[in-house]
C-alpha cells in the first residue's frame, strides 16, 4: 500500500462534491415535468445546489493542487495524474462559469457532469506518482499554452453537453428528461457558438504551443504526434463550423459533430501523449 | 473570370480541401519523415486557391471585417510557411571549449533552397557548461557559457540553455543533451611536427559506459581510446555536470600496448609519439533559421483577433440566454413541443441571425 500523499484526500473531497452534483443534476432532469396539469421547470430547484456543489468541488480540487504543487515543486503539467487533477479542476472552474452566466444551458449538467466525472473515475485508478519537471518547462508560454487548451476543452464539453442534449432527445425515454430546455434549433445554434469560441481558443493554444515548442525543442511545428492530433481537432472544428453554417444540416449529424470534435479533443489530450514518443510526450 | 473565381470559392471546395488536408494529416501522424510532403502540400495549395477565390468573390467574406482578418491571415500563414519552407535552416553543432564556431562544422545540414542568410557572419566562442542533475539521473538547466562580439570589438560572456538559445543573424543556436568530453592530444610522427587534436568521445552522461573511440594516425596503426571519466556521476543523489572538475584517464590501446594516461603523459606508438595533453569538453546545439517565425507570430495572432472580433459583434450568444431565461420562467413555455412553444423557438434564426 502507497503511503498517502497529501493531495488525495483533498481530490477525493472534490470528487465527491462533483457525485452529488452529478447525482442531483441527472434526479433533476429525471423528475416528471408535470405538476398535476402544470407543466414546471423542473431543473429550478436544483440549480444553486448544483453550482455551489460545483463550486465546492473547483476549491477542493484547487486545494489538492496547490498541496501537491508545494509537496513536489512544480505545477501539474507532467504526468497523467497531474493532467487529469487539473483538467478536473478547469473544466469544472469554466463549466461553473458558464453555467452561472447563461443559466439557459443549466440542464446541461446532467450530461457535462458525468463526463466530467469519467475523468474523476480515471484519475481514482492512477497512482499519484511524483513527477520530475523538465528544464524546458520553465517557460511562460507553457502558462499561456495550457490556459488557453483548458478554455478550449472546456468550450467543446459544453458544446457537447448541448449537443449530447439535441442526441439524447431522440430516445423517447429521454425526452421528458430535457423537456424544459429550449428547442433542439436554439441547443443547436447556442452549441455552434461555444465550438467557434472553441476554434479561437484552439488557435491561441496552437500559437502559444509553437512559440513555447521553439523556445524548448528550437522548432515551433514539426508534426509530431501531439502537433498532428491538436491540428487535426483545429481542422475538424473548422470542418464543422463551415458545413453547419453553409448548408442546412440535420440537427442530429450537426450535434454528431459537435461531440466527435470533443471526442477527439478528449483523446488528444488524454490519449496522445501518452502513447506517442515524441517530444511532447511530457518528460522528455 | 469571376465566374471562374466563383466556382474556385466553393464551400464544398473548402471541405473538399479539408478533408485532404486531413488526411495528408493522418497519414504523416507521428511520422512525417517517412512520408511525402506533397500530401500537406497539395491540399494547403488547393486550400490556399479557394481561400484566395472566397476572398475576393464571396460577400460574406469580405464585408464582414473579422472574417475578413480571419481568413486572410489564414492565407498569410500558407505563404508564410512556404517562403519558410523555401529559406530555412536546420542543422546540429558539436563545438569543443575553446572552439570558435565554424559554419563549415555544421552537422545534418538540411536548408531550404533559398537560403541566403549570413551564417558566415555568425561570431561566437563556445566556452565551458554545466548540467545540473536531480536524483535519478534527470537532466536540469544546462548553461553553456559563450563568449559573443560585444559590438565594439571586444568579447562578452552570455550564458544560453534550454529554453534560451542564442540568437545571431536570425539563426537560432539551442544547446541539445548531447554533450561530452574530448581529451586533447598531441600526435608527433617519427620525423615529423607535432599535431594538436581532439578524441570526440559520445555524449556523456547518455553513452557514461562506451566513451571509446578510434583513430588512425599517417603511417601509424589504429589506436583504441578509452575515456575513464571521475564526473562525480550518482544515480541516487543531486550532482553537476561540470567540465572543469571532471577529470579522466585516457586509456590508449594500439597493436599489443596498452597504457593508461593521466594529462600531460605520452606513450610511443608505432609510427609516433602521443601525448595526452588535457582533458576539454564538447556542446552540441540545434541552430535553426526561419525568417518568418516573427511574421508567423504576429500573422497568426491577427487572424485570431479578426475571429474574435467577429465573433463579439456577429455571434455573441448574450442575446439568445436573456430570452431562454425568461421562456424558462414561464411555466407551460415547452420549447421542444412546438404546439405549446407560443412561437418563441421556432428555429434558431428567430432568436439570433446567423
Amino acid at each position: 500500500m502507497n503511503e498517502l500523499v497529501s493531495e488525495l484526500p483533498w481530490l477525493w473531497a472534490g470528487l465527491v462534491a462533483y457525485a452529488v452534483a452529478t447525482v442531483m443534476a441527472v434526479y433533476a432532469v429525471a423528475q416528471p415535468d408535470h405538476d398535476g396539469a402544470l407543466v414546471v421547470n423542473k431543473f429550478r430547484p436544483f440549480e444553486l445546489p448544483v453550482l455551489g456543489l460545483v463550486a465546492v468541488g473547483v476549491l477542493l480540487l484547487s486545494v489538492a493542487l496547490a498541496e501537491r504543487w508545494m509537496r513536489i515543486g512544480h505545477g501539474p503539467f507532467v504526468n497523467l495524474f497531474e493532467l487529469l487533477v487539473s483538467q478536473l479542476f478547469s473544466l469544472g472552474l469554466i463549466y461553473a462559469l458558464v453555467y452561472w452566466r447563461v443559466p439557459v444551458l443549466r440542464p446541461t449538467a446532467a450530461v457535462v457532469l458525468p463526463i466530467i466525472w469519467v475523468l474523476g473515475l480515471w484519475v481514482l485508478m492512477i497512482e499519484p506518482t511524483d513527477s520530475l519537471f523538465p528544464p524546458t518547462y520553465h517557460n511562460n508560454w507553457l502558462w499561456v499554452h495550457i490556459g488557453f487548451g483548458k478554455v478550449f476543452l472546456s468550450f467543446c464539453l459544453v458544446g457537447a453537453g448541448l449537443a449530447g442534449i439535441i442526441l439524447l432527445r431522440r430516445i423517447e425515454r429521454m425526452k421528458a428528461w430535457f423537456s424544459m430546455m429550449p428547442s433542439d434549433a436554439v441547443l443547436d445554434n447556442f452549441a455552434w457558438r461555444f465550438m467557434v469560441l472553441a476554434l479561437i481558443f484552439d488557435s491561441l493554444m496552437l500559437i502559444a504551443g509553437a512559440v513555447w515548442a521553439q523556445d524548448a525543442w528550437g522548432r515551433f511545428w514539426a508534426w509530431d504526434a501531439l502537433e498532428t492530433s491538436a491540428f487535426l481537432n483545429w481542422l475538424a472544428i473548422a470542418l464543422g463550423i463551415h458545413v453547419r453554417f453553409s448548408y442546412r444540416i440535420p440537427r442530429a449529424v450537426g450535434a454528431a459533430v459537435v461531440v466527435a470534435v470533443f471526442v477527439l479533443a478528449f483523446f488528444t489530450y488524454f490519449g496522445t501523449p501518452f502513447f506517442s514518443e515524441a517530444a511532447h510526450k511530457g518528460v522528455v | 473570370m469571376v465566374s471562374v473565381l466563383r466556382a474556385l470559392a466553393s464551400v464544398r471546395l473548402t471541405v473538399v480541401g479539408m478533408l485532404l488536408l486531413a488526411c495528408g494529416s493522418v497519414l504523416s501522424y507521428g511520422n512525417p519523415e517517412a512520408v511525402s510532403i506533397w500530401v500537406l502540400v497539395v491540399p494547403l495549395a488547393f486550400l490556399a486557391l479557394n481561400l484566395s477565390s472566397a476572398i475576393i468573390t464571396n460577400p460574406r467574406i469580405h464585408r464582414r471585417k473579422g472574417l475578413l482578418v480571419f481568413h486572410s491571415s489564414l492565407l498569410g500563414i500558407v505563404l508564410l510557411a512556404a517562403i519558410g519552407r523555401l529559406t530555412y535552416l536546420d542543422a546540429h553543432l558539436e563545438i569543443i571549449n575553446g572552439a570558435t564556431f565554424d559554419a563549415q562544422s555544421l552537422l545534418d545540414l538540411k536548408a531550404g533552397p533559398l537560403h541566403s542568410g549570413r551564417l558566415s557572419d555568425v561570431e561566437f566562442i563556445q566556452g565551458r557548461y554545466t548540467v545540473d542533475y536531480r536524483p535519478g539521473m534527470s537532466r536540469g538547466a544546462t548553461r553553456s557559457y559563450l563568449q559573443v562580439p560585444d559590438g565594439e570589438g571586444g568579447w562578452r560572456e552570455q550564458v544560453v540553455g534550454d529554453d534560451t538559445p542564442l540568437v545571431v543573424n536570425g539563426y537560432r543556436f539551442y544547446t541539445s543533451f548531447h554533450k561530452g568530453f574530448s581529451p586533447i592530444v598531441v600526435w608527433t610522427p617519427n620525423n615529423g611536427q607535432p599535431e594538436v587534436g581532439t578524441i570526440h568521445m559520445p555524449p556523456y552522461p547518455l553513452f557514461d559506459y562506451r566513451q571509446a573511440n578510434r583513430w588512425t594516425p599517417p603511417q601509424g596503426e589504429e589506436i583504441k581510446f578509452w575515456l575513464r571519466l571521475n564526473t562525480g556521476i550518482s544515480q541516487d543523489s543531486a550532482w553537476v555536470l561540470d567540465g572543469q572538475r571532471a577529470t579522466g584517464v585516457l586509456v590508449v590501446d594500439s597493436g599489443e600496448q596498452r597504457v593508461e594516461l593521466q594529462p600531460g603523459e605520452t606513450v610511443v606508438l608505432s609510427g609516433g609519439e602521443l601525448r595526452y595533453q588535457s582533458l576539454t569538453t564538447w556542446m552540441g546545439y540545434k541552430v535553426f533559421y526561419d525568417p518568418t517565425i516573427h511574421w508567423l507570430f504576429f500573422v497568426s495572432v491577427l487572424g485570431v483577433l479578426g475571429l474574435s472580433y467577429h465573433y463579439w459583434t456577429k455571434v455573441s450568444m448574450n442575446s439568445v440566454a436573456g430570452v431562454n431565461r425568461r421562456s424558462l420562467d414561464e411555466p407551460g413555455q415547452n420549447p421542444t413541443d412546438r404546439s405549446r412553444n407560443g412561437g418563441a423557438f421556432r428555429s434558431a434564426q428567430d432568436v439570433v441571425k446567423l
